[in-house]
């Protein structure tokens, strides 16, 4: 422990941190709520009502952008910021630059949710928007890395620790992937249509080197970066071993960009490719369970405190299902298992496992730790953080059993054959047998939107308490100071 | 790593050893521990790896400038549909090919028996017919059921209904092949122009009471003159008794059967005579699609096999 300056938490830029908390859970509940309806609505197609902006097919990328950018991206600004200056114990480089990227952001996914439902979209899956936002994004984006990097230079410890390193990789390679799979040449100065650059075979590979990248660095690089910080920090324990840190740092790093083609087995992309995609996709399942063993071994001297801390009990269930997740991934990324579940729900079923079971609840692990600290006070509830707890583990396991039996169950009707080599199924046979499954799994998704709401409830009342308790020790500070005067 | 002596800690559970920290320390109290990385994960990994060139070896892998390593060991060999045998490096295409031509060749037998067959002949024969409907299955869902609906019960309105035993254009196995060869143009015209609204009322009342409904005599007199004469001319296509005509797709009116104006719904007579007025005034313009270009001949008569037995029939 270096006797080094310590900085005191006055001097922290907290202010852009708590507008990233509050935003991220705001975007969280929208999004999430979307997802719920737009379940719904493959449940009972006729909540579409007929009406263009609510139908499926404009919802599913409102909600895929509120959740993937509005919360994950809001929380992943939030901590990072956090993260970056009580590890470098120095104030956040800038002051208006890091005001810019919280309203560029803000602004982008708004103006994004708000443009899918009017119809506008370049259709590219997770990054729908049209130019003139992506452009926007970019330039965010750019910013938030300068932001980064000038912040670790001017840090006051000597090495850095490996949570950045998992956030600056996180941003340079969503920099990266961003510009190369969103270059287009708009139609017109006023037009929001533009053409991609890339054509064919290889625009589809650029869309899957960006769509299987963006849940790389977006969501498993960073958040391992967020897990790097929150679950030593919370468990009160040292990280379990620096090497294993190195090693599945540069290994994911690595590994993650050759593996995109995955989502595209089957199909005209070279067999090559394909091959090329699955094998690194089984050579990255060890990577991946670095990160979980690291985080899992971390929390492992510290059992009693699943008992009595529900925060702990957030960080180590998401822990548990990114190391099932990224299990799950490279099994389906064999081209033999990929026949039976590429198109079918089993892949929406994963992807779930992935941003509810990891992405999220490590995020509500952090934030039940980081909110307290931001506004000086205790959790309004704690018994509110155990029905999140769970609220959010039902919710998940409706969610991903239903889409289990969903998916499964379809691919193997789509691929039965009677004994005289006739289909034996008609495609509408296959579409009435998902209707209870969609419905266990709208249920999974009311679930776990019901535990986000409580959350901001808490959060809320955390807030109002935290300026009542100011309020009061001024007053008291006033009237301290009247009577010795 | 570290000289600081201060962080010793216990490591990991169950090793005795006191692991060392690398002797940082970030915001106050995050350290580290230098634990080696575990065993069984260090040869998952290299497990992994020789799962991964073992992969590279059997199957294309590698980009080698404009080419690419082939794969051993892992040909394909099949014969194609011209009949030559084919040896192929293990690719995904060639795996389609051979799947296809397979399946193609298991169900030729049955196919070249039904194509020589008459649809009498297969309706009779257990096997044929048990093939014939495993086939028409998914060729009726796949082409048939987005307007006939996938039991065949249709849309009042819009699509007649082929379970029941009333037919528009004839009933038997071959005038429902040639229905689904041709198609079929349901055509009806207005008659907004041609009668005023009390004469098409009286026509409507007419119409109704040839399928045995109460209605008022007089009005139904008119409108029976109008059905039977020149003025309307209805009888041309749906004949005097009102029984329509199989050669011209005319409806037959004097039964319970509706397949545009939703009589049976209608709680009033007012109700149903609107619906009847509502086909008189816009007239009827429907058209079944022409199959012969999009299905083989087999295919037609084993979906006419298939809509025969959806319901009656003749």
């Amino acid at each position: 422990m270096s006797a080094t300056s310590q900085v005191s938490p006055q001097s922290y830029n907290y202010d852009i941190v708590k507008m990233f908390t509050i935003m991220a859970l705001v975007w969280g509940i929208l999004g999430m709520f979307t997802g719920v309806y737009i379940a719904s609505e493959l449940t009972w197609p006729i909540l579409n009502f007929d009406t263009p902006e609510i139908t499926f097919g404009r919802l599913r990328p409102v909600h895929t952008t509120l959740v993937i950018f509005g919360f994950g991206g809001s929380a992943l600004f939030a901590t990072s910021y956090y993260v970056v200056q009580r590890t470098c114990q120095t104030r956040l480089w800038g002051e208006l630059l890091p005001s810019y990227t919280f309203w560029g952001w803000q602004i982008a996914v708004a103006s994004a949710a708000v443009s899918y439902m009017l119809g506008y979209t370049q259709a590219r899956e997770y990054a729908e928007m049209v130019w003139p936002i992506d452009i926007l994004i970019a330039v965010t984006w750019v910013a938030y890395l300068v932001i980064y990097v000038m912040t670790l230079r001017k840090r006051s410890q000597p090495h850095i620790y490996v949570a950045n390193w998992f956030f600056i990789a996180f941003i340079l390679a969503t920099a990266i992937l961003h510009i190369f799979n969103n270059m287009a040449m708009p139609v017109g100065l006023f037009s929001l249509s533009s053409y991609s650059l890339h054509a064919g075979v290889q625009d589809a590979m650029t869309q899957w080197w960006y769509g299987h990248n963006a849940v790389g660095f977006f969501l498993t690089a960073a958040f391992l970066g967020m897990m790097y910080y929150f679950v030593p920090k919370q468990a009160g324990r040292p990280v379990y071993s620096y090497r294993l840190s190195i090693i599945h740092f540069w290994a994911l790093i690595f590994l993650y960009m050759w593996v995109g083609a995955h989502h595209l087995h089957w199909t005209a992309l070279p067999d090559w490719t394909s091959t090329l995609a699955a094998t690194f996709s089984i050579l990255l399942l060890l990577p991946s369970w670095g990160g979980m063993i690291n985080g899992i071994m971390t929390l492992s001297g510290a059992w009693e405190r699943l008992r009595s801390d529900p925060v702990v009990r957030f960080l180590i269930v998401a822990l548990a299902f990114y190391g099932m997740s990224t299990f799950e991934g490279p099994l389906m990324s064999l081209k033999s298992v990929n026949a039976l579940s590429h198109y079918t729900d089993w892949t929406i079923g994963h992807v779930h496992s992935g941003a509810l079971g990891w992405v999220a609840m490590v995020t509500f692990g952090s934030f039940y730790h980081l909110i307290p600290r931001l506004w000086e006070t205790e959790f309004y509830s704690k018994r509110l953080i155990n029905v999140h707890f769970y609220l959010a583990v039902v919710g998940i396991i409706l969610y991903i059993s239903a889409l289990w039996v969903a998916g499964i169950g379809q691919g193997l009707m789509w691929r039965a054959f009677d004994s005289y080599g006739n289909l034996a199924y008609t495609f509408i046979e296959t579409v009435e047998f998902l209707h209870l499954p969609y419905f266990m799994r709208t249920l999974g998704g009311a679930f776990f939107v019901t535990g986000i709401i409580v959350m901001g409830y808490n959060t809320y009342m955390t807030i109002r308490k935290s300026r009542l308790e100011k309020a009061e020790f001024e007053a008291k500070i006033a009237a301290k100071m009247a009577s010795a005067q | 790593m570290s000289t600081d002596s201060n962080s010793k800690v216990q490591g990991s559970k169950g090793s005795k050893q006191a692991v060392q920290t690398t002797g940082h320390a970030w915001d106050g109290d995050i350290q580290e521990f230098n634990n080696p990385l575990p065993t069984w994960w260090v040869w998952a990994f290299y497990a992994t790896i020789v799962f991964a060139v073992i992969y590279w070896v059997l199957y294309p892998a590698w980009p080698i400038g404009r080419d690419y390593t082939k794969g051993v060991m892992n040909d394909i060999e099949y014969t194609d549909a011209s009949g030559k045998t084919v040896t192929r490096h293990w690719n995904t295409r060639s795996l389609l090919d051979k799947e296809m031509v397979q399946a193609k060749a298991e169900q030729k037998k049955y196919l070249d028996q039904l194509a020589a067959a008459s649809i009498e002949e297969i309706a009779k024969d257990d096997e044929k017919s048990n093939f014939a409907y495993s086939m028409a299955k998914v060729l009726f869902a796949d082409n048939c059921a987005a307007c006939h609906q996938p039991g065949g019960a249709g849309v009042v309105g819009s699509y007649p209904n082929l379970a029941d035993d009333d037919w528009l254009w004839g009933g038997s196995f071959k005038d429902i092949k040639t229905t689904i060869t041709n198609g079929r143009n349901g055509y009806m015209p207005s008659f907004k122009a041609a009668l005023s609204s009390e004469k098409i009322d009286d026509v409507a009342e007419y119409v109704l009471s040839l399928s045995k409904h109460k209605t008022d005599a007089a009005k139904t007199a008119r409108g029976k003159a109008i059905f039977n004469g020149q003025e309307g001319g209805c009888y041309y296509c749906h004949t005097k008794a009102g029984t329509g005509m199989v050669s011209m797709g005319s409806a037959n009116l004097t039964d319970s059967i509706w397949t545009l104006a939703d009589v049976p719904s209608a709680d009033t007579l007012e109700a149903k005579k609107a619906a009847v007025k509502q086909v008189i005034m816009n007239g009827v313009n429907r058209k079944m699609p022409v199959w012969k270009e999009r299905l083989t001949d087999t295919q037609i008569k084993i979906l006419a096999f298939y809509v025969h037995q959806l319901g009656g029939g003749k």
